[in-house]
């Protein structure tokens, strides 16, 4: 992820070749694109995108509501980068996607839907795009009987805090009982779905405000059980000048870290299949694949079970990159595919790391009658007896 | 008729979302990865079924619209960008493989099956069988492929991949259903013959004398091991020698041969890339002994390969595509070539000549295709896409090399219309009078991908 500025794309995104790689999973048995595989036109490829977005660079055809559809009709799961062969660029598809997302919309073509995304963060009552009620979460902080200032910050981000409480208070309960210093700070968005969808005009001010009030708490370390926030907060915040100096940690990462060093010790069983489906944030952006993996290993009863297209070659839950507002049939559509490889290892529970995957997932579920249990990992988790030895 | 109520029919045949005349969708079907300039597209439609594209054939006739079918467009020479606007005929949703023949070895598919897609279907399925694969990425597709005279894998063994063609299904210019091979009368697409062979007439015309929906190609049986076995000549002259000794010697499943002055380390060799396989270990160290063997005796030597460079030729298909990056610009064209072995050393100095001249790093190879009955030769041009005045400078390179094509007895492969023309004007008249008369014949209203091998 180097794409900064605009000499970084305009001066490389001629090169892609539209050899057509990116649309396939490594082995060219299945189509590894959602946006492809719906649609079909070779417009609806990467390559395709980056050759239109080349095609309005070089004068050849001018931006259009057409071209920003194609552009935003991308769950920007980053599937392409892995199979692209182009090694000295293919590692910045989706920020290619992204930038000319900021391109069309600084033309206006933002899409409508897209644009609630922009009005309800920055909408001073919400700061969330999901137009709830900003919390603060001082509710929460004393129902934890948290402290004002800690050694650690839970970033609850917004679809854990107004979407999915049941995996944002599982987390919560978690923390506490293995004895985790953290607090909670009145965050804001982290302002991927904005990043996502080319609305970059709050996101510097968004992100020093959350900056701010987690330095505020005194706070070293943060740590976050949604995958879209850990990317954002990791990568983003570094790329749009925003060092932040702090130590970022994934629920999966903290819970294996505590399992590694014998602090944590599962009392009782999960006795059933599960299959884990890796988060695009948390996986092929962030590089994190085995760290879950290891965890739900180490859960006693557990069998644990892979979907033919798994790690860097996981099939998006269609959740991403503005996709569930803008489309939110086909968005769903994404998922009962997932789902539907997921019930092909006999698995019951179909689980993630990611609130925004989870609430996908569940929706598909609900949707096609699907019959699975869609739980987060923290979740699963916390069903179980366990001890945390301080 | 406008173009929105022919839009509007075209929907109603293939469903609204794969028929579209917007913008977007023209503008990247109005150009391919190749050098060719843009070509405007009136349509863009998307069949699933026969039914469909005799539909979609009927409607353009009817009302005078080309009709150019489309694989993977990855020709690089703009045979699918449409010379005459009109519809380009996506296939790749008809991309069923209907049939899998063990014992005769064959796959029954429709024509938008992609390389990588059969691949992935036999190694999973049918894991001693292998399909023809060319040097194309796996998006291309196995129709696109066998249809231009494609070659590739097995092709020094078993001939060019045309020749691997059983049997057709095509949607003639006037709508009609035709089937071509065994399949016209037998319920096996199994074979060719033998009765009068039509095949033909559907390779290498580009699409302008029907739609090819469904295909059956030749199956091979895959060998348990494989390895590849490098040589290393230094002179252009005893080329024709090495690989007329190698593929005597009955043990290569492929060959190639390649010059690049870049990286440095490759400049002035010329290598020789023998695919050898058996069914043990054993086998292939004694085939890999043979052909040292033969290295020496034709004045080459043998090259232990390095295991990244040996890991790049295992891959099925080889990612040929690099060429696109070597100016750090998103393009390359070549012109493939078939040439008589006799004249490869000519053709090498001279291609090496041209590039040269245009200020492009030379890259050349070579496939053997049928033992040495033929040789493809290709001369590989990258420029800069953001570049018009690179892209200009390797059509002119693409020209020049068509021209020293033709004049070592050769003829372009898959030729661009520059290079059709140049091939007309070789043509013996009675062949070009006769492919004319077939064409008026089949398609009196000149609709199928006109512009292309136009005989005035």
């Amino acid at each position: 992820m180097t794409v900064q500025n605009e000499k970084d794309w305009k001066d490389i995104i001629h090169r892609c070749f539209r050899c057509g790689y990116c649309k396939f999973t490594h082995d060219y048995s299945d189509f590894n694109c959602p946006s492809y595989k719906k649609f079909r036109f070779e417009t609806y490829s990467t390559g395709g995108r980056l050759w239109l977005t080349f095609g309005v660079i070089n004068g050849d055809i001018e931006w259009s509501e057409g071209i920003a559809n194609v552009l935003y009709a991308c769950p920007t799961c980053g599937n392409c980068m892995e199979n692209c062969r182009f090694e000295k660029f293919n590692f910045m598809l989706v920020d290619f996607i992204e930038v000319a997302r900021a391109e069309a919309n600084k033309n206006g073509f933002c899409p409508e839907n897209q644009k609630f995304l922009l009005e309800r963060t920055t909408n001073e009552s919400y700061f969330n795009p999901y137009a709830e009620k900003n919390s603060d979460n001082e509710d929460l902080k004393r129902k934890y009987e948290l402290p004002d200032e800690a050694e650690w910050v839970y970033f609850i981000g917004c679809t854990s805090n107004y979407r999915q409480k049941d995996l944002r208070d599982a987390t919560l309960r978690f923390l506490k009982k293995a004895g985790i210093d953290f607090t909670l700070i009145d965050e804001h968005c982290c302002t991927s779905p904005l990043l996502r969808t080319g609305q970059l005009s709050p996101v510097k001010d968004f992100m020093n405000y959350n900056i701010q009030k987690i330095k505020e708490s005194g706070a070293k370390k943060v740590i976050t059980s949604c995958a879209g926030c850990y990317r954002t907060l990791k990568f983003d915040f570094v790329k749009h000048g925003v060092d932040h100096n702090l130590e970022l940690y994934h629920t999966s990462e903290l819970v294996l870290q505590l399992l590694k060093e014998d602090k944590l010790k599962f009392k009782s069983e999960f006795r059933k299949t599960v299959t884990y489906h890796d988060p695009c944030h948390l996986g092929r952006h962030s590089g994190i694949y085995e760290e879950p993996r290891e965890v739900y290993k180490k859960i006693p009863g557990i069998n644990l079970v892979e979907m033919k297209r798994n790690r860097e070659n996981a099939w998006c839950c269609g959740a991403g990159g503005g996709v569930k507002i803008g489309y939110p049939e086909w968005s769903i559509e994404i998922s009962k595919e997932r789902l539907e490889e997921a019930k092909q290892t006999g698995a019951t529970v179909v689980s993630s790391t990611c609130p925004f995957c989870r609430t996908n997932l569940s929706d598909a579920n609900n949707a096609f009658d699907m019959g699975f249990e869609v739980l987060d990992l923290v979740e699963i988790i916390d069903q179980l007896d366990y001890e945390v030895i301080k | 008729m406008n173009q929105d109520n022919i839009l509007n029919l075209l929907g109603n045949i293939v469903g609204n979302d794969f028929a579209s005349n917007k913008e977007e969708d023209l503008f990247i079907y109005s150009q391919d990865p190749g050098a060719s300039p843009p070509r405007p597209v009136d349509y863009v439609v998307m069949p699933k079924s026969v039914d469909e594209v005799q539909k979609i054939v009927k409607l353009a006739n009817k009302e005078g619209i080309p009709i150019v079918p489309m694989g993977g467009g990855l020709t690089l020479s703009g045979l699918v960008i449409p010379v005459e606007g009109g519809i380009v005929l996506d296939m790749k949703r008809m991309d069923n493989i209907i049939e899998i023949n063990e014992l005769s070895k064959y796959a029954l598919i429709e024509s938008g099956v992609t390389t990588g897609q059969l691949l992935s279907y036999l190694n999973e399925n049918y894991p001693n069988l292998q399909p023809p694969v060319p040097d194309a990425p796996s998006a291309a597709t196995i129709a696109g492929n066998v249809l231009i005279h494609g070659s590739g894998y097995l092709s020094q063994k078993y001939g060019d991949h045309g020749s691997m063609i059983n049997g057709l299904e095509v949607v003639l210019p006037n709508g009609d259903i035709c089937k071509l091979g065994s399949c016209s009368v037998s319920k096996y697409w199994f074979t060719r013959g033998p009765i009068p062979d039509l095949i033909g007439l559907f390779i290498s015309s580009f699409g302008t004398l029907g739609i090819v929906t469904k295909l059956s190609v030749k199956l091979f049986y895959k060998p348990k091991f494989r390895d590849v076995v490098f040589g290393l000549a230094t002179e252009y002259k005893d080329i024709p020698n090495i690989l007329s000794k190698v593929t005597e010697s009955g043990l290569a499943e492929d060959v190639l041969i390649g010059m690049q002055d870049k990286p440095d380390w490759m400049k002035g060799y010329i290598f020789v890339i023998v695919y050898v396989t058996g069914e043990s270990q054993d086998e292939i160290d004694a085939n890999t002994k043979v052909l040292k063997k033969i290295y020496r005796k034709t004045n080459a030597r043998y090259m232990k390969t390095p295991p990244r460079i040996r890991e790049i030729y295992m891959e099925k298909p080889i990612f040929a595509a690099t060429a696109a990056d070597f100016r750090k610009g998103g393009g390359f064209e070549y012109v493939g070539a078939f040439i008589p072995l006799e004249n490869i050393p000519e053709a090498y100095a001279g291609g090496v000549k041209i590039s040269k001249n245009h200020g492009i790093v030379p890259t050349i190879g070579s496939r053997l295709i049928g033992q040495t009955h033929t040789v493809m030769v290709f001369f590989s041009y990258s420029f800069n896409r953001a570049d018009p005045e690179d892209m200009e400078n390797a059509r002119e390179a693409l020209h020049e090399t068509n021209l020293l094509a033709l004049e070592l007895g050769g003829i372009p492969w898959k030729a661009e219309l520059a290079g059709q023309k140049l091939i007309l004007e070789k043509m013996d008249p009675n062949y070009k009078k006769l492919f004319k008369s077939i064409r008026d014949t089949l398609d009196p209203n000149h609709i199928m991908n006109p512009g292309n091998w136009e005989v005035k």
